[in-house]
């Protein structure tokens, strides 16, 4: 080969570096144009969570309200996004409170309206029409999402969950679940799965929720949780949380107090989680009798 | 005469240059060019494509592959003239499928998107037009394709 062509390629290589490199500038200057963008884009979706995270936050019920009839009430919610599906509803009666959690389909902003849709919507017919009674408060409620956002053509709005009524009077709890995830842990122990009905709430506007009653005494507790507590990955084995975990957790405790509880299981679950991303809204609440 | 083979299919020597060599196989349509060295000048880059235009003329080759895994050394003029002359020359030719086989070296394919990208600046995107162009990783998967 002569000299040349080792010359004209030499030169060939000088040009190719120098366009190269002139095209990496210019695609890192068009990168950092389009990260600047980015950046306020995302700036501005986030301020718009948090503050609509901090409207949703200050619907949530006074859980002071639930210590008036109890030993001690607490609840966490930690919504995947800040805002999300998942809430507690507390609302004195005439005669005592009403008190539950729901979850709402999905999660962040459609999950989120759809939570304080429903929050407002019992609300309403606790006031106007003096409803305490969970199996019809369930009934009206999944009649009225069936209605308003399920039909034949769509179907965007479900909740799942479990609402008791407590009457100081008669020194009764009746309640009523819809799927809803929740356990009653004796004060000597052993627990107690809680009856259920099958269905989810705005599925089907004919579903009859039961009614159910629960016998307590004092000492007992009672947890409700959303499935994204117990359907949470992480662990060693990257496995859910699971609700035998939970119940791990609650029976090896026996004399910690629902507060105190609720701040355990949050570090549980922040252990387990790790650096997983959370999967779900996760809320729970406890009750001690 | 020499041939090559692949997927069972025999490619005969056409030309033979000092940096280059084209074969074709007739039944398949098809012509491979190989870059022999690291670099070709652009005379004989020039050269082995007009070969390509009298084999697609001569065969109506439909498929043309070039294998550049050789080359180390992207030369702009000579793909310039590839797009800007070669290419609207042989357009309505008959050749439907340019499939090109890159050395496997990052800094060498970026090279060929900053020389595209330079070509396009100065033509437009419109040069892409007519013949369909498809990154391969062999001569076999080029084959693979059209049969």
């Amino acid at each position: 080969m002569e000299t040349s062509y080792f010359k004209e390629q030499l030169q060939a290589k000088e040009d190719m570096l120098a366009q190269t490199t002139r095209f990496l500038v210019q695609t890192q200057h068009k990168l950092e144009e389009k990260n600047k963008e980015l950046v306020l884009a995302n700036k501005d979706i986030f301020d718009s969570i948090n503050f609509a995270a901090l409207i949703q936050n200050s619907l949530l019920p006074d859980i002071d309200i639930l210590k008036i009839f109890f030993k001690d009430a607490s609840f966490k919610i930690m919504q995947q996004i800040g805002i999300g599906g998942d809430t507690v509803f507390i609302k004195n009666t005439n005669n005592g409170v009403v008190f539950g959690l729901l979850d709402s389909t999905g999660h962040g902003v459609p999950a989120a309206m759809l939570s304080i849709s429903g929050t407002l919507l019992l609300k309403e017919l606790m006031t106007s029409m003096e409803i305490d009674n969970p199996q019809t408060l369930f009934n009206l409620l999944n009649y009225q999402l069936h209605k308003t956002f399920n039909n034949s053509s769509s179907s965007i709005a479900h909740k799942e969950g479990v609402i008791f009524s407590f009457s100081s009077s008669q020194n009764k709890l009746i309640y009523s679940s819809a799927k809803g995830k929740a356990l009653l842990l004796h004060k000597t122990g052993e627990f107690e799965e809680l009856a259920n009905t099958k269905k989810s709430l705005g599925d089907d506007a004919n579903t009859e929720f039961e009614l159910f009653d629960m016998k307590v005494t004092s000492g007992d507790k009672l947890i409700m949780y959303s499935d994204g507590l117990t359907d949470q990955f992480g662990g060693e084995k990257n496995k859910k949380f699971s609700r035998d975990r939970l119940k791990k957790i609650l029976s090896t405790r026996p004399g910690t107090n629902a507060g105190e509880m609720v701040k355990i299981i949050e570090e549980e679950f922040t252990i387990w989680k790790s650096t997983n991303a959370q999967t779900d809204d996760v809320s729970f609440m406890i009750i001690e009798f | 005469m020499t041939t090559l083979s692949f997927n069972n299919y025999d490619f005969t020597l056409e030309s033979k240059g000092p940096f280059s060599s084209l074969y074709f196989n007739e039944k398949l349509k098809m012509a491979i060019c190989f870059a022999d060295e690291e670099y070709i000048p652009i005379d004989n880059f020039k050269e082995m494509f007009l070969h390509v235009s009298v084999l697609i003329e001569k065969f109506e080759i439909k498929h043309l592959v070039f294998d550049k895994r050789k080359l180390r050394t992207f030369h702009q003029p000579s793909m310039e003239w590839y797009f800007a002359v070669w290419k609207p020359a042989i357009k309505n030719k008959g050749l439907v499928n340019h499939y090109k086989i890159l050395p496997k070296l990052d800094w060498f394919e970026k090279a060929v998107e900053a020389g595209k990208y330079e070509i396009f600046q100065k033509f437009s995107k419109e040069i892409l037009n007519g013949i369909r162009i498809t990154y391969v990783n062999s001569i076999e998967e080029a084959v693979e394709n059209i049969i």
